[in-house]
């Protein structure tokens, strides 16, 4: 029986394109000031992928180029838009090193440096008196 | 010109999308707990992938296998999303099998 490659070429593709998006999305959020540099470079690059999906002779190496750019693609969407509005949420904990995310904190009350996240669930749903006092516990 | 590439990537959005779906809805009914049964359909689906003749089907089930994986990694932060409040909790979660067990093992987080 002959096996084929293509899928898992895809499955490896579409793992790490969404994992490294993840991952770089939140780093580059956090660290970058002029969000717009991270997030053009992005669309660039996934456009250029696609372009390149188009032009490659191999199946697999269309297929890889086609799903790596879309990340990229949706990666410029998370790092403009998305993820600075998790952010002011606070949703994701802002750097308030970073000028752009320290006038997030100074503008939106909502905005925090904790990191919800960063913990177990529990079973239960949280109070809003119980988050408060995690939110001054972690301060 | 190769359509290939962009057919599947384009599909391999909607799968991602469908997948955000899937970790919110299956977190809240089900629970996080049922990580390593979504890690394993999605593990197996990838393998499967490699016996699948057809390009185009291979290509979607071992996208679609990785996104499976990719969303049991997510399941325990949406777990405590549910629990802060950013999205609707669900009390009643219909366990997994072995959910003692699996309580003990650290859930992947990435």
């Amino acid at each position: 029986m002959e096996l084929n490659f293509i899928g898992p070429a895809c499955a490896a593709a579409t793992f790490f394109g969404v994992w490294l998006g993840h991952v770089s999305v939140r780093k580059l959020e956090r660290e970058v000031e002029r969000i717009w540099i991270p997030a053009t470079l992005a669309l660039v690059l996934g456009i250029g992928l696609e372009f390149a999906s188009f032009q490659a002779d191999s199946l697999i190496v269309s297929a890889i180029c086609g799903i790596l750019g879309v990340t990229l693609l949706w990666d410029a969407l998370e790092l403009a838009v998305r993820q600075p509005k998790r952010v002011i949420k606070g949703h994701a904990p802002a750097n308030p090193n970073n000028p752009r995310h320290a006038r997030i904190l100074e503008r939106y009350p909502t905005a925090t440096t904790i990191d919800w996240l960063d913990r177990n669930p529990r079973g239960t749903p949280y109070a809003a008196d119980e988050l408060l006092s995690v939110k001054d516990e972690l301060k | 010109m190769n359509w290939f590439g962009f057919l599947i990537g384009t599909c391999t959005l909607f799968i991602i999308g469908l997948g955000f779906v899937w970790v919110i809805r299956g977190e809240r009914y089900l629970g996080y707990l049922w990580w390593p049964y979504a890690m394993s359909a999605g593990i197996l689906l990838m393998v499967l992938s490699l016996f699948v003749t057809n390009d185009y089907a291979s290509a979607l089930v071992g996208a679609t296998g990785a996104s499976l994986v990719w969303g049991s990694t997510e399941l325990k932060e949406q777990a405590v999303r549910g629990e802060l409040g950013w999205y609707p909790f669900h009390g009643r979660k219909l366990h997994p099998p072995l959910a003692e067990m699996i309580k003990k093992w650290k859930a992947p987080s990435l």
